[in-house]
């Protein structure tokens, strides 16, 4: 049986025009190769180090 | 596809025929997004646009600069009525690839018709208006909200889905039913719509399976059936009471007696008294009438008596003007003596007929040129008249001792002079003498108060002491 109050919690307000800049700001944009790239990056420094 | 480190094109190797760095690992990583990109885009071929969309953001966790990608995501967003969402993917796309990147021609589409983007704000404005009114449990306006939603972006499936939520928590299944069927066109593979539809499809089809909730269950002696808009629920398994024909008859015979009975009872009364009450209410309506008919009556005979007053003394003061023969006779008498008085400067006529003329008008009521000429005429005779009157009343008064025809003359001495204070004083002498006290007095009142000091008024004033000791 659906229960109405805890399904409008699955809804949200829509983003409205204003809040595109905040909402493009505010977006992580690190994906799985920044990641990999970073690792190489310390274990070659790591490397160099010892 | 290019190296991480250095930026040149790699080839086949897993490792950079430039700088030499080893790529395997990063290889992977692009292969899985771009598998992911494929997904998606098979996905959003099959409207499968929440698959998509999953299968999207998969691909740009791997890569974040899968242009594909991202720009299929904003399709797909704003496909499903989140314009903001797919204008946000297009410019981090228009950012990581300024030059021939389609994001270009998607941002220009919306940004250069205005009243394009004024409609899709307004759109999400009202969705956020009808979302609030949801949560301060306001539904009705809830659902009237999102009519004007849908109408502006009938593909705002979000707004399908939470109309469809209004319309089950209304148990208005059909309708919901509907909204979902749209949602399901736009977005074949929504988990949310799908649970809905599940609920919905339950709720209108209660004898297909017996896991139904116990609350429908309450339904089954139902049928529901669509009829346009409606829905029609008719009662199963209602039986007809069945009896003889002699008990149906006794039955209606039993009804009437008590239907009559009623009525004697409970209508007549109700009906006698509201009767009662209204022929009260026309009796005091046709009181209050005769009452104002009574007063404007009795106002109106007070008018026709003071207008009867006013026509007896205006017709009274017309007789005085008038005389036999219609014509104003004391205007033109005064003409006359002024006439007579001009012809022959006869003073004894025009005498007689100006006092002709005091007998028969008020002097003081008449009209400014009647009394200006007849004072002038006045003045003309009165003084010489006054003096041969003051003689003659003299002689008589004291010659001859006769009182009364001394009075006359004296009366008319005083008339045409009033000023003469020995006239005066005879007149009252005489009234003194003929014992006429009252005139007496009021004469030496009139000398005491207009001539005071003199010898005449200290006389009267004698004489009047002699008058109020003889009483």
């Amino acid at each position: 049986m659906i229960n109405f109050e805890e399904e409008l919690k699955k809804f949200h307000p829509s983003l409205e025009v204003e809040d595109a800049e905040e909402a493009i700001y505010n977006q992580d944009l690190t994906d799985m190769a920044d990641l990999l790239v970073k690792m190489i990056k310390e274990s070659e420094e790591q490397e160099s180090a010892n | 596809m290019f190296c991480y480190h250095c930026g040149c094109q790699l080839s086949e190797h897993d490792f950079c025929t430039a700088c030499g760095a080893d790529v395997s690992l990063y290889k992977k990583i692009m292969y899985v997004s771009n598998r992911f990109y494929n997904d998606g885009l098979e996905k959003a071929g099959v409207r499968d646009l929440s698959g998509a969309i999953n299968s999207l953001r998969q691909s740009l966790k791997f890569n974040k600069n899968n242009i594909d990608a991202r720009n299929l995501l904003g399709l797909i967003y704003f496909e499903t009525g989140e314009a903001v969402a797919a204008l946000s993917e297009w410019v981090i796309s228009k950012n990581l690839r300024p030059d021939k990147n389609i994001a270009d021609d998607y941002i220009s589409m919306i940004q250069s018709n205005a009243s394009r983007l004024d409609s899709i704000n307004q759109t999400i404005k009202k969705y956020n208006q009808a979302y609030a009114y949801c949560i301060q449990d306001s539904k009705d306006l809830a659902i009237i909200q999102l009519k004007k939603v849908l109408s502006l972006n009938p593909k705002f499936v979000q707004a399908h889905q939470l109309l469809a939520l209004l319309y089950m928590d209304s148990e208005q299944w059909e309708r919901a039913r509907k909204e979902l069927q749209k949602c399901v066109d736009i977005d074949r593979n929504n988990t949310l719509t799908l649970r809905y539809l599940k609920e919905v499809e339950l709720m209108l089809a209660p004898d297909e399976n017996a896991k139904q909730p116990a609350a429908k269950r309450k339904k089954d002696n139902t049928l529901r059936y669509q009829s346009d808009n409606e829905v029609i629920i008719q009662p199963l398994n209602v039986r007809e009471q069945k009896g003889g024909g002699v008990s149906t008859l006794v039955n209606i015979g039993i009804g009437l007696v008590i239907g009559l009975a009623a009525m004697y009872f409970l209508v007549v009364p109700s009906r006698v008294a509201s009767i009662r009450s209204e022929s009260d209410q026309i009796r005091r309506d046709l009181g209050e009438q005769l009452d104002a008919k009574t007063l404007e009556i009795q106002d109106l005979e007070g008018q026709v008596n003071s207008l009867q007053a006013e026509l007896d003394e205006k017709t009274q003061e017309l007789e005085n003007y008038a005389g036999t023969d219609g014509t104003l006779s004391s205007m033109d008498n005064l003409l006359a003596a002024a006439a007579a008085y001009l012809d022959t400067e006869d003073v004894d006529q025009a005498a007689t007929n100006l006092e002709s003329i005091a007998d028969s008008v008020v002097i003081e009521e008449m009209p400014e040129s009647f009394q200006r000429l007849y004072n002038t005429l006045l003045g003309i005779i009165g003084p010489g008249l006054a003096k041969d009157y003051y003689n003659e009343g003299y002689r008589l008064y004291y010659n001859e001792a006769d009182y009364e025809a001394a009075l006359e003359q004296f009366t008319k001495a005083v008339f045409y002079n009033n000023d003469n204070v020995d006239a005066l004083f005879y007149l009252a002498r005489s009234y003194h003498r003929l014992g006429d006290f009252n005139n007496a007095n009021l004469v030496y009142d009139d000398l005491i108060e207009r001539f005071p000091n003199t010898d005449r008024a200290k006389r009267s004033q004698e004489f009047k002491n002699d008058m109020a000791g003889s009483q």
